[in-house]
């Protein structure tokens, strides 16, 4: 539209009369009038005009083609027309030269304008459709761009390729999930989702495909969210007037929706990524559970117990919990750690892992040992017989006999006991086990061999436990290769710490612990969170085969003995306990018979007890 | 906004005028637009016609505006007037500059034509 008026100002106007006015007869007077106002309006002494002008001479302005405005000189009676007339036209043409001219500025200026307007559009998109890497954040910036001044309602559909059909992923207006879920069963929603340009409805009664589904719609302006040449969804806008969209308004929503297509794919992409690797976390850790009996669902428990002491401590108003802050980065990298943490254990032999008793290997060699005694046994029957053949008393024969038995029944359950690694082996118990080893039995060549071989006696001779010096390096050392293997993904920023994490669960806040032997203060808080969230699954595990599931009781009592050892963190402990985060595990995965009461009165908080 | 509200544009640079201009143009009640090219000029503008909105640029020949800027704030008759400055992107120290010497917004250029509609119905009182 061409604003005629805008173009001259009055005062440079004013000057061309000035300069002019004073040629024509006194009397004369000049006007302007343009866009249907009168601009200037003067006489040829600067005064009011004049009544009774004989003739009023008119010079049109053009612009365009069109007359947007005109020159008017009055002239009194008498003049001579021709020289004014002259005059006139030469003041009509240097008004139109500038009329010209400044239209064409204008019009450059409203050009640039434009560009100006999508620059800072997309400059201001790119930010803000940027923010977030969440797809939901993405459609929410970008419905945010039009929910003001452009719409009455806004909607993004979002193609989903498990259901195969476009979700309604976020919207702006009254009642705007249930208009949008009215127009996406319409006919008219079901043409546009197969398109592949955008357009503008200015009347949707107009429409064959809309039956009014939702009555506010009058009309409508749609576009395909495309990136890299693949439809994403659909961003739909409505307005309860008819003719509201104008075509520059589509060109806005299409910079706009590029944009946030490709922020939308972007998101996307990085969704199914985190997904992806959140399922490779999980195929190990589930690997690890499986792999033996005597620790199935501990990688699956561990990062529960983790988030829960995690949240405890985020909202616990401690000076000593300072500058730990649970955010969403330090959630995903806990929760991973917590799942990896015994990823180590998938190269330890498994021999190792579930050795229940000392004689373990790959199968439990204290039958094999048994098998020598019932061959000590047969000898002796073997040797009754043959001295009661020689004509031996059978009284003594057969009391020799006995008491070899009852001295065989006697060392093997002897052995069985040592082999369960159930107590403690005493110096004295070596010496019998030494003893009884040092026996001798055939085989079936006819060769002689002590009954127990230096493997089984140092095996036997464990005094703690059933792992012998060996095979607890090997455990000690799942550790280690939880840290290697960690140390070879490459996490991401957000995730550069789930090896720490996850690589310090057997560390000791005295510095004893392993792989590192790290000391409290160079455990982080999560680190710290770990090896207590590690200790009381062990504990309370279900799931054992060797022994009872242990109770809450039971579980704390050794636990705060390891407090006061100062294996793990005293603070910690002491909050784990005062929060009660045990008690609300226990109810969401503890039998009823694990549950007991736990006294708390004999665990005072603080570090001296 | 009043019928005969003012508006002024100091800025050496023509374009930025021009656009300024064509921008302001599409405000409702048809403002009346005054400009000027150097800082001296824009500051004897302001004093003569007291506009209530000034777009103001920084660097000018004669007079900067920073100097423009203090001038008016130290001038009672001129104390309502709302000096937008005009800043190059990205240059924080010039907005501190600026703030000090008593201009109330700023709008980086190149500006955003919407920001700069926005920012005047607001000064101006526009629905």
């Amino acid at each position: 539209m061409i604003k005629a008026e805008h173009y001259l100002k009055p005062a440079w106007v004013r000057r061309q009369f000035e300069l002019v006015l004073p040629m024509l007869p006194i009397g004369s007077s000049a006007t302007l009038q343009l866009g249907g106002k009168f601009l200037v309006e003067m006489n040829e002494s600067g005064q009011d005009l004049i009544e009774g002008a004989s003739s009023v001479q008119t010079f049109p302005l053009m612009l365009e083609g069109e007359r947007v405005g005109a020159l008017l000189l009055c002239l009194p009676a008498g003049s001579k027309i021709e020289q004014e007339h002259t005059l006139g036209g030469l003041l009509a043409h240097t008004l139109q030269g500038m009329l010209e001219a400044e239209h064409e500025r204008h019009s450059v200026a409203r050009e640039t304008l434009e560009s100006y307007r999508e620059m800072a559009l997309l400059q201001r998109a790119v930010t803000n459709l940027n923010l977030s890497l969440k797809p939901a954040a993405v459609v929410e910036a970008l419905l945010k761009e039009f929910d003001r001044r452009a719409a009455d309602y806004g909607a993004v559909f979002v193609y989903a390729a498990d259901s195969g059909g476009y979700d309604l992923e976020g919207s702006f207006g009254k009642d705007a999930v249930q208009a949008f879920v009215k127009f996406k069963n319409s006919s008219l929603s079901a043409d546009l989702v197969a398109r592949t340009t955008g357009d503008i409805i200015n009347d949707l009664s107009s429409s064959t495909l809309w039956a009014g589904e939702v009555p506010d719609f009058r009309s409508l302006l749609w576009l395909p969210l495309i990136a890299h040449g693949e439809k994403l969804g659909m961003l739909v806008l409505a307005s309860c007037r008819t003719e509201w969209f104008s075509a520059a308004d589509l060109k806005r929503a299409q910079t706009l929706s590029s944009v946030a297509a490709t922020a939308l794919r972007n998101a996307q992409l990085y969704a199914a990524e985190q997904k992806m690797f959140q399922s490779f976390v999980r195929v190990i850790s589930t690997a690890i559970d499986a792999k033996s009996p005597y620790t199935a669902g501990h990688c699956r428990r561990v990062p529960e117990i983790a988030l829960m002491i995690a949240e405890t401590v985020h909202h616990a108003d401690s000076e000593k919990f300072a500058g730990f802050v649970l955010d969403e980065d330090e959630r995903n990298t806990m929760e991973i750690a917590a799942m990896l943490h015994d990823c180590g254990k998938v190269v330890t032999p498994e021999w190792v892992v579930d050795k229940a008793n000392k004689l373990d290997s790959i199968v439990n060699r204290i039958h094999l040992v048994a098998l020598r005694f019932e061959v000590l046994r047969r000898d002796a029957l073997l040797a009754y017989y043959r001295a009661l053949a020689e004509g031996e008393e059978q009284e003594s024969i057969e009391a020799i006999y006995q008491e070899r038995l009852r001295q065989l029944d006697e060392d093997l359950t002897f052995l069985e006991k040592c082999n369960s690694g159930g107590e403690f082996v005493s110096s004295e118990q070596v010496l019998r086990l030494k003893s009884i080893a040092r026996q001798r039995w055939t085989d079936a060549r006819g060769q002689t061999h002590p009954l127990l071989s230096e493997n089984e006696i140092y095996n036997l001779a464990i005094q703690r436990g059933t792992l012998n010096q060996e095979e607890r390096k090997i455990i000690e050392d799942h550790a280690v290769h939880t840290i290697n293997m960690l140390s070879q993904i490459s996490f991401p920023r957000s995730l550069r710490n789930v090896t720490e994490y996850a690589a310090g669960h057997h560390e000791r806040m005295d510095g004893t612990g392993y792989p590192h032997g790290l000391n409290r203060d160079q455990l982080s808080i999560p680190a710290r969170i770990m090896v207590i969230a590690d200790i009381f699954e062990a504990l309370t595990a279900p799931d054992r085969p060797y022994r009872k599931p242990g109770t809450l009781s039971w579980a704390i009592e050794i636990m705060h003995r390891m407090k006061l050892d100062n294996h793990i963190d005293g603070d910690l402990f002491d909050l784990f306990l005062s929060e009660k985060v045990y008690l609300a595990y226990a109810r969401k995965h503890l039998a009823a018979n694990q549950i007991d009461e736990v006294d708390a009165s004999r665990y005072p908080a603080g570090r001296e007890a | 906004m009043s019928k005969n509200a003012k508006i002024a544009i100091v800025d050496d640079e023509v374009h930025i005028r021009s656009l300024l201009e064509q921008t302001l143009e599409d405000l409702e009640g048809e403002p009346e637009i005054l400009m000027a090219v150097n800082g001296l000029e824009g500051l004897a503008l302001i004093e003569r016609e007291q506009p209530q909105l000034v777009f103001l640029d920084m660097m000018m020949p004669l007079m900067n505006g920073y100097d423009v800027c203090a001038a008016v704030r130290k001038n009672p008759a001129l104390a309502d007037v709302i000096i937008v400055m005009l800043t190059a992107k990205g240059q924080e120290s010039d907005r501190v500059r600026g703030l000090e010497a008593g201009a109330n917004r700023f709008v980086t250029k190149p500006f955003d034509p919407d920001e700069i509609l926005d920012l005047a119905r607001e000064i101006l009182g526009c629905p």
